[in-house]
């Protein structure tokens, strides 16, 4: 019994499980405690949180470099969007296609890029970004630059007339965003997580090993598109449509760069880099109209601020504020 | 891991208790001294650097009103928020402007794709703010059920097209006409414009995804159609940085008087052009359709006025049609203002465009179309010609007013004429 014991991974998982479970419960409370407005950056704050731990995902724990995460989001975003537009399917099997269908894209992907690494993998994933948005507007299914609608419909009658469509989306965007970073805290945690770092440390030993690198890489690309696509199927929903012009390239480097700030090696600061990214635009609106300045100033500063920190991150918390508190304790 | 995983939630989540702010009663953004109007617009990337200029008008007509006294005794401030064009930007922006400012009503809101989705998010409709003056043609947003609280100031794509189809019979007759449209609803709904009027092309038009217009692009699609005989009509229904690109093609290709250019109101901005590299002769001769007054013409009383306000609140700014636009939409604002009565609420000033803004004052030289059951802002185009100083003159020398609809009906010429201005450009009606 004793020896039992000593494996750790059950009671690490139900424990984890728990963890989950109270901060859930801590979001629920949170949620019927402050206003629309902060409801609404909170599911953004759920929705990046996502994004980004596709990011830590694929480069922190597979060693593998794309510039071409929102191209990811998209194909995601649209598999939602036709799912309950055009397909009339429930909004909960919308976002479950966002995740799926974006996932089989990246297998592919993975597939045809399995011998890119590096600065051409992340060539190839650039390129996509830059085409895939441009090419959604040449199919009228897709509804053009207008784009389609992503309605997952107004909240269930039983919670009265009070619950706001953006205590709606927070509750929506949090609980996916929960469930689906459970899952792959999980996955990275068990044998098959732990080869994904084997094969980013040392690939040649890994391969020594016995471990399939190709195919693990593949994998590792495709789980990390559908974490993307459910991410982009949930930033849509918050927008309430989806259109080429919602997956720019910038959307990529700034969830990329956000990765670094928090860490890349590391899932425990997802939460933080979806904060950063909501929270810089308020901070620099606060700082203008706090020393003055026009509307063009508050248009630069956040990319100010956002570089500042990348500058700071690499230089202080090069792993990430998660391992950090990891080392002091 | 396991006290760092704690660690890291109770961190994330005091981040965002701290990050809240209690959330204060319901406001409309109107005090007894003050009405709070807000507009998510782009002021940067390249569509900021066409319009950027709008809501910067907007707020200098507004401080002008400001300094003669108001709106029944309460001044306007205008809060701008710049959206880059994307429509995840024009969603949060619009939303804090709504949840955030607390403003009173959106004025200005620019775009299609990103309006549509700033609509929804931001719940307009269940809150009933109003949305004043869109700058977007798209017919879509005449649809009231969709967007019950929403009125147009431009004429619909596909009014323009229509216009532009009786243009071309009237004036072409015989020539090769082809179209180089932007391929989103922009482009299909003045594809559909001329469809509806009876217009044949001579082949297909070429539509292009926004962005994707490139020199070479361009001069692939003149140097086809450089050999066809005659002089050929061009109609380039897309953005003005895209006129320029395609004007350029054809001065490297020597092919600016091979063709007559028919350019639509979005793109055919003289200063935009010329100072995008454009030639001046071969600015010379464009035609285009317009709704407004040409932003050169002094003789105008509202272009003139506006140059005045321009020079006084809005300094180093220069005036064009962008200015004049976004003053004219101010000053239309203030009238639904003042239509609405001194008990300003948000369902009072929708009513009062429907009751009364058919006849609101403004610079625009056709009708505007506002009642009960249409959104639809001006409703009609007058056809210019620019010259190579850039000014736009009437087609032929002799203003022309054509008015219709974006659906199946004619177009006729009206015998329209423009309300007086307002003495110094300071409404006073009720």
């Amino acid at each position: 019994m004793k020896k039992a014991g000593k494996v750790h991974k059950p009671t690490t998982t139900r424990k984890r499980l728990f963890l989950f479970i109270l901060f859930g419960w801590l979001l629920l409370i949170l949620g019927d405690r402050v206003g629309d407005l902060e409801l609404y950056q909170g599911s953004f704050v759920a929705t990046y949180a996502l994004a980004i731990t596709s990011i830590v995902l694929l480069t922190g724990y597979s060693g593998q470099l794309s510039l071409g995460q929102s191209a990811l989001m998209a194909v995601g975003a649209y598999a939602g969007a036709l799912s309950i537009f055009n397909a009339g399917w429930h909004p909960v099997v919308g976002l479950i296609m966002s995740a799926l269908v974006a996932g089989v894209f990246g297998l592919v992907l993975g597939l045809v890029a399995a011998r890119l690494s590096g600065p051409y993998l992340a060539g190839t994933t650039l390129a996509l970004a830059i085409s895939l948005p441009t090419l959604a507007n040449q199919f009228p299914i897709l509804g053009a630059e207008e784009g389609i609608s992503f309605d997952v419909g107004p909240s269930p009658a039983r919670f009265g007339e009070d619950f706001s469509q953006y205590k709606w989306f927070f509750w929506i965007s949090a609980l996916a965003a929960l469930i689906m970073v459970f899952f792959i805290v999980n996955l990275l945690t068990s044998r098959y997580g732990r080869t994904f770092k084997a094969v980013r440390d040392n690939p040649v030993a890994a391969q020594l090993s016995g471990i399939n690198v190709g195919r693990l890489k593949v994998n590792a690309f495709a789980i990390s598109s559908g974490v993307a696509g459910l991410s982009g199927g949930l930033l849509v929903m918050l927008i309430s449509g989806v259109s080429p012009s919602a997956f720019p390239l910038s959307l990529s480097f700034s969830l990329l760069g956000a990765a670094v700030v928090t860490g890349l090696y590391s899932l425990k600061g997802v939460i933080l880099g979806g904060l950063v990214l909501v929270a810089i635009p308020e901070i620099a609106d606060s700082l203008v109209s706090r020393i003055g300045g026009s509307e063009g100033f508050t248009t630069v500063l956040p990319g100010f601020i956002v570089s500042a920190l990348l500058i700071l991150a690499v230089v202080f918390t090069p792993n990430g504020p998660g391992h950090l508190l990891k080392k002091h304790h | 891991m396991k006290r760092a995983t704690l660690a890291s939630a109770i961190v994330a989540t005091s981040a965002m208790v701290l990050s809240i702010v209690p959330a204060h009663a319901d406001s409309t953004g109107v005090t007894a001294t003050s009405i709070k109007l807000g507009v998510s617009t782009p002021l940067t990337g390249s569509a900021g650097l066409v319009y950027g200029k709008v809501p910067g008008a907007m707020r200098a007509y507004f401080d002008y009103i400001n300094a003669n006294g108001g709106v029944n005794g309460r001044k306007i401030s205008l809060v701008i928020r710049d959206d880059k064009y994307l429509p995840t930007l024009a969603a949060t922006q619009t939303t804090n402007l709504i949840l955030k400012d607390k403003v009173f009503a959106l004025v200005g809101a620019l775009g299609t794709a990103t309006h549509s989705k700033a609509y929804t998010a931001a719940a307009l409709a269940k809150n009933n703010v109003p949305d004043l003056f869109i700058n977007t043609g798209f017919s879509g947003f005449t649809n009231k059920a969709k967007y019950p609280t929403t009125f147009m100031v431009l004429p619909t794509y596909a009014m323009e097209a229509k216009v532009m189809a009786k243009v071309i019979k009237d004036n072409f007759p015989g020539q090769a006409t082809f179209m180089i449209a932007q391929d989103d609803e922009f482009g299909s709904d003045g594809v559909a414009g001329f469809t509806t009027a009876g217009h044949k092309f001579t082949a297909s038009p070429t539509l292009y995804p926004q962005g994707t217009m490139t020199a070479a692009r361009a001069e692939g699609a003149l140097t086809a159609l450089g050999a066809i005989p005659g002089k050929p009509v061009l109609v380039l229904f897309g953005t003005t940085d895209v006129t320029a690109t395609i004007l350029k093609a054809a001065e490297k290709l020597e092919l600016t008087k091979k063709f007559t250019f028919l350019a639509g109101s979005v793109g055919a901005d003289a200063n935009t052009l010329l100072a995008l590299g454009v030639k001046s002769t071969t600015i010379d001769g464009i035609v285009s359709a317009s709704f407004m007054p040409d932003a050169k013409d002094l003789t105008d009383p509202y272009v003139k006025q506006f140059i005045d306000i321009n020079t006084k609140y809005n300094k180093g700014i220069t005036f064009d049609n962008y200015v004049l636009a976004g003053m004219n939409s101010a000053m239309l604002t203030v009238q639904a203002l003042r239509a609405a009565g001194k008990n300003l609420t948000r369902a009072g000033l929708i009513s009062a465009i429907e009751a009364k803004g058919a006849k609101f004052a403004s610079a625009g030289l056709v009708p505007l179309g506002y009642s009960a059951t249409s959104r639809v802002g001006y409703n009609g185009y007058w056809v210019s010609q620019l010259n190579a100083k850039g000014e736009g003159k009437p087609y032929g020398g002799k203003l022309v007013i054509y008015t219709t609809d974006s659906g199946a009906g004619t177009v006729e010429v009206s015998n329209f004429v423009r309300p007086t201005m307002p003495k110094n450009g300071i409404p006073t009606n009720s």
